[in-house]
């Protein structure tokens, strides 16, 4: 596919090498334009995960052009300078692969999970499409209509992306690149041009801005020479240095009301907390798993199961690289009102920044978040996602192991340090009631 | 009574304990029942309260679920490794002394109501939910396991108690063990907790075949604000054990089972109509549902349903052609890789036999069966099983901005349900 065979020359340099683990290793390279290259070799199935990681998101977007790095990622799948479109999920699928790719705050990623026998297809696809993507006028058209689906399907029929885009414009603000949604605002979507595409594709795809990791049924020296081959000859970047992410402090409570044609109302709660990297993000996920981790957990255990007020609680705790969002979703049942959540959510919080939490409660959140992380690296693809995402995010790609040695750590001294932070700061509200309810509440 | 699949790369366990009853036993006018039961098994013993097990469970890190599907009710988990005997034996203890407490069964219910009403706010549930009501009329596939507002409040300790009995005997359970375990510690651990059940066969449920019922039909589940239009359109399938499945299936795979089969091609990649388009074949002892999926604007709405009938139709007419068919041979074979690539994938189809009496063949030949499947073999199943004529569409949207477009397709009956009456 890429034709610059003579050019293949680009060294390789090998960086080291690291656990993942117990019974795996990352291995480190870098080719001399600047792609980095993390190997996992894994045998325990005749397949292969192959993911670039990119650190490009929605933060590198502005105002007036939200959702760009998001319809680029749809479009990466679409057409080449050598291959004509739709031949890139063909040439996948006629190998037994599935790919697919995601975009959020910090980073966009791109995997396919093939037999091990199809790994030179993989390579030749990826190379390709991060040097010579073709986007014409009617593609990019084509294609703004199906994020303009998408939108419609994750945000503007459906309550808990609504609510959860404007939780995040709430508590960030409109104009901070971790308040516009991922997906972009229906209005920006709609004013892309094709030349906005090929600014920002230019501007952030190049091999010194990506990470590949490979994991799978392969051995480093393989994987090596097909990767040198087929990326060696292409040049590195000239990215825009990113801006640093503000920080922002909230002061007080934020209120929204939101209508919508449900049946029942539903609360969400937002604050800001620490970015991905700190310690003390593990600290505040121990704190959402002691409210709504599991059955047994203090909020899900009083408001659905004792008082029967909600039908679903849950928390959700972004891993963003500058600062995270801490929220609480609640779905009220028939007959109860938010006011009553959001009264014993603050008595369950403030439990927390006064009371001690005991060693088997903590014992018992860390067994499940074990359990989770466990989980998490069941497949082979699950494990490449994790090395990407924490190489992407943090700089370390064993950070998950890292990780789950601070939820060991945590203490209870910690969760009640953290929940007064939390208390204390300012927070968004938002309350859904039922469209019949306009002009009534 | 136990199936095994061991793996010791990540010291994690994952279990099934698998009753082969479901809820197509719900008495008429008690619909829900099967799956009430199950979550009153999951809450508590004779001897231990809801929150009891709920702590016990949580603090091994561990996760028990219960999921009632037509054919089966299962109780389903993972746990780390070390603390794997202790959650069978809760699981065990679960299933041979349950609690069925009259209290908790007013929790169910009460949850089980507010569940019902919930699913209001997902209308791909709702547009799914009146499609299968629409394709299978009177027949219990035409069922939700879930029951409605009124067969819910039907259900009574007594009627709960008796399925149990009945049902959850030593010769309908199945269990399946993956992961990091010692295989043969297995059948010891599992007598151990599950060998007090009655050793009593349950008979195999009466299940009538599905009929088609004529012409095109459309229901409209009407729902204020709606920006997009979820969509499933389809007719009667397969069954399981029909010969012809496996061709059937791989028709299927070339018609609308991967990203760049004929229908994702026609409504997202030349369109851009909707983010999801796929179609599915469901199999089941009778014959399933074949579906399409989309979620077009409400703008496109009527011209994407005009497609995609246009598509069954030249499908069930002309078949698929002959490159696409070896296209979809391809990709079901060398794919099948990831079916199996994980110790809980390699147990699932050795359950799925063991639940619908399947030969191990059906799953062990699955790539064999694929090959064999030509051109002829595919077209004619495809013939033989689905119908352009007999159409059941379901679909959530405005209906005081689709009705009329949709009427003027023609050839078609449309009915409108308000959603909240789904």
């Amino acid at each position: 596919m890429n034709s610059s065979a003579k050019k293949r020359t680009a060294k390789i340099e090998q960086l080291g090498s690291q656990p993942f683990g117990p019974a795996l290793t990352i291995s480190r390279y870098r080719l001399a334009n600047g792609l980095s290259i993390l190997v996992v070799p894994d045998h325990s199935a005749p397949i292969i995960s192959y993911h670039t990681w990119f650190k490009v998101g929605s933060r590198n977007e502005q105002p007036g052009k939200t959702g760009q790095a998001h319809l680029l990622e749809h479009l990466m799948f679409i057409e080449t300078k050598n291959l004509g479109e739709g031949e890139f999920d063909r040439l996948l699928e006629a190998e037994g692969g599935e790919n697919n790719a995601a975009t959020w705050v910090d980073w966009t990623y791109y995997y396919e999970n093939v037999p091990a026998s199809a790994f030179q297809v993989v390579v030749d696809l990826e190379s390709d499409r991060i040097a010579n993507l073709v986007l014409s006028t009617d593609r990019v058209a084509s294609e703004k209509e199906v994020v303009e689906s998408e939108r419609r399907d994750r945000v503007e029929d459906d309550v808990d992306g609504a609510v959860s885009e404007r939780l995040y414009a709430m508590a960030f603000g409109r104009e901070h690149p971790y308040g516009w949604p991922t997906i972009g605002w229906m209005r920006d979507i709609e004013a892309f041009s094709p030349d906005d595409c090929r600014r920002f594709y230019r501007a952030h795809y190049a091999p010194d801005t990506a990470t590949i990791i490979v994991a799978g049924d392969i051995e480093p020296i393989d994987a090596l020479a097909s990767i040198q081959r087929a990326y060696g000859a292409l040049a590195p970047g000239k990215r825009p240095a990113a801006k640093p992410v503000r920080i922002p402090r909230l002061r007080g409570e934020k209120s929204r009301t939101m209508y919508w044609p449900t049946p029942t109302e539903k609360l969400a709660v937002g604050w800001i907390a620490p970015a991905f990297a700190d310690r003390d993000h593990a600290v505040v996920t121990v704190l959402d798993q002691l409210l709504v981790g599991g059955r047994s957990s203090r909020l899900y255990a009083d408001l659905v199961r004792e008082r029967e007020i909600a039908t679903e609680v849950r928390m959700s705790l972004a891993p963003f690289q500058a600062t995270s969002l801490l929220d609480v979703w609640v779905s009220m049942r028939e007959g109860h009102h938010t006011p009553e959540a959001l009264r014993l959510l603050d008595k369950h919080m403030r439990r927390l920044a006064t009371e001690l939490v005991s060693e088997a409660e903590l014992n018992k959140v860390k067994n499940r978040l074990e359990l989770g992380f466990l989980g998490s690296l069941e497949t082979v693809p699950g494990k490449a996602e994790t090395i990407g995402f924490s190489e992407t995010v943090v700089g370390d790609p064993g950070h998950a192991f890292v990780r789950l040695a601070e939820y060991r750590g945590v203490t209870a001294d910690d969760v009640r340090r953290v929940a007064r932070g939390l208390v204390a700061s300012g927070r968004v509200v938002i309350r859904v009631l039922p469209e019949s309810r306009r002009g009534k509440a | 009574m136990g199936l095994v699949e061991e793996s010791r790369a990540i010291p994690i366990v994952d279990v099934s304990v698998i009753v082969r009853t479901g809820s197509l036993v719900d008495p008429e006018g008690e619909e829900g029942l099967a799956r009430m039961a199950a979550r009153l098994v999951r809450m508590g013993t004779n001897t231990r309260s809801a929150e009891e097990i709920d702590e016990t469970i949580e603090a091994l890190g561990a996760s028990l679920s219960v999921d009632v599907t037509h054919g089966t009710t299962r109780f389903f988990g993972s746990v780390i490794q070390r603390n794997f005997a202790p959650f069978l034996e809760i699981i065990g203890e679960l299933l041979t002394s349950p609690g069925l407490r009259a209290r908790d069964l007013a929790i169910i219910r009460r949850e089980a109501l507010a569940e019902l009403l919930a699913q209001r706010d997902n209308d791909r549930w709702l547009a799914s939910r009146a499609f299968r009501t629409l394709l299978f009329g009177a027949h219990p596939y035409a069922r939700s396991p879930l029951g409605s507002a009124r067969s819910i409040r039907a259900v009574r300790r007594d009627d709960v108690v008796r399925f149990v009995e009945r049902n959850f005997t030593g010769n309908n359970l199945v269990v399946g063990i993956s992961g990091d375990v010692e295989g043969a510690d297995v059948p010891r651990l599992v007598e151990r907790a599950f060998g007090t059940l009655p050793a009593r066969a349950v008979p195999e449920v009466q299940l009538a075949k599905p009929t088609r019922t004529r012409g095109r039909r459309i229901v409209v589940i009407d729902k204020p604000g709606r920006t997009q239009t979820q969509m499933f359109v389809g007719t009667l399938g397969s069954r399981l054990r029909d010969a012809d499945f496996h061709a059937l299936l791989v028709a299927n795979t070339a018609f609308g089972g991967t990203f760049t089969a004929r229908l994702v091609r026609e409504v997202r990649v030349k369109r851009g109509w909707s983010y999801s388009a796929h179609s599915r074949l469901g199999a089941d002892r009778e014959r399933e549902a074949w579906s399409l999926y989309t979620h077009p604007s409400s703008e496109n709405a009527v011209d994407c349903l005009a497609l995609q009938l246009g598509l069954v139709e030249r499908f069930v007419r002309a078949g698929v052609t002959g490159r696409e068919l070896a296209f979809a041979k391809s990709y079901l074979i060398k794919s099948h890789a990831f079916d199996v690539d994980t110790p809980q994938k390699r147990v699932e189809p050795r359950l799925d036999c063991e639940i619908h009496g399947l030969p191990a063949s059906f799953h062990e030949r699955f790539v064999e069966h694929v090959r064999a499947v030509d051109r002829e073999a595919a077209n004619e199943a495809v013939a033989r099983r689905l119908s352009d004529r007999d159409i059941a569409v379901a679909l959530v949207a405005t209906a005081s901005e689709i009705v009329e477009p949709l009427r003027a397709l023609g050839g078609l009956t449309v009915e409108v349900v308000p959603f909240a009456r789904v």
